[in-house]
């Protein structure tokens, strides 16, 4: 693992630490949210709630930007790995039709009909 | 718009017949069919098959919760026994997710069939739109564990 790989998985870890910033990346998982939506169900401050989303966007777990005076946070498609899960859901489904490849092979195997 | 991520993933297989028997279950359509077909629980909306080159291949569902996914391809290469290359879009609820080339590659192993699949993709879904097909069963929390640990895999591969 690179130097830049540890730090990267210390920064996950240290943003996922914490059951409040947990807590924050469920209800982002669903999707964006501004600081007031994220800070009043987890009964923080709007300062607190600040606080801890900056780790997770340090952790680069979400993004956050920013229209008018509002800043909105989502999940970070690119760094968290939006791409990673959803080449491991192409992988897990094909590989669940290669399973099926096989033994439908070995339900039907040559000969039987002259190929 | 969000930009395209692209990456790439290779499924190799052993397959217990040689490639000429193991290529007509990708050439056949109800041969295909035995292992291609899955989520029984889908209605089936449309269903193409045309395997050969410049040929189609779609097929439209309605997920149980009423969403249309859809998946259509089209055949760029095709050597019998040896090869088939073709480019394929996935849709969720009217919005394309991913386009992929997929490059299929049969070479005999003695009495079987080395398969390898190599899927390059552009994955394009936001990130709400993945929550509908990745999250779809689970909670946010048990897809952060699960990326966190393909994260964790990746770099430690």
């Amino acid at each position: 693992m690179t130097g830049t790989g540890e730090r990267k998985l210390d920064d996950i870890f240290t943003a996922l630490a914490d059951p409040g910033r947990r807590g924050m990346v469920d209800r982002l998982s669903v999707g964006p949210a501004t600081v007031k939506e994220l800070a009043e169900p987890a009964g923080m401050g709007l300062p607190s709630a600040l606080k801890h989303l900056r780790v997770l966007e340090k952790g680069g777990i979400v993004v956050s930007t920013k229209a008018g005076r509002t800043r909105t946070y989502r999940i970070d498609p690119a760094a968290f790995g939006a791409i990673n899960a959803w080449v491991r859901q192409r992988e897990t489904a094909m590989n669940a039709a290669f399973d099926r490849l096989v033994l439908a092979i070995a339900e039907n195997p040559e000969g039987e009909d002259g190929a | 718009m969000s930009a395209a991520h692209h990456s790439t993933f290779v499924v190799e297989r052993e397959l217990p017949t040689g490639p000429k028997h193991a290529f007509r279950f990708w050439s056949d359509p109800e041969m295909k069919q035995r292992w291609n077909a899955c989520h029984p629980d889908w209605t089936v909306l449309e269903d193409v098959f045309e395997f050969h080159v410049g040929g189609t291949e779609a097929r439209r569902w309605r997920t149980l919760e009423g969403h249309e996914q859809t998946f259509a391809a089209r055949y760029f290469d095709i050597e019998p026994q040896r090869r088939i290359i073709y480019a394929f879009e996935m849709s969720f609820g009217g919005t394309r997710q991913s386009v992929s080339l997929a490059t299929v590659e049969f070479q005999p192993a003695g009495a079987k069939t080395l398969m390898l699949y190599t899927e390059q993709l552009a994955f394009l879904g936001s990130a709400e739109d993945r929550h509908q097909r990745v999250v779809g069963t689970g909670s946010g929390f048990d897809r952060l564990v699960e990326v966190i640990a393909s994260q964790i895999g990746l770099e430690a591969g």
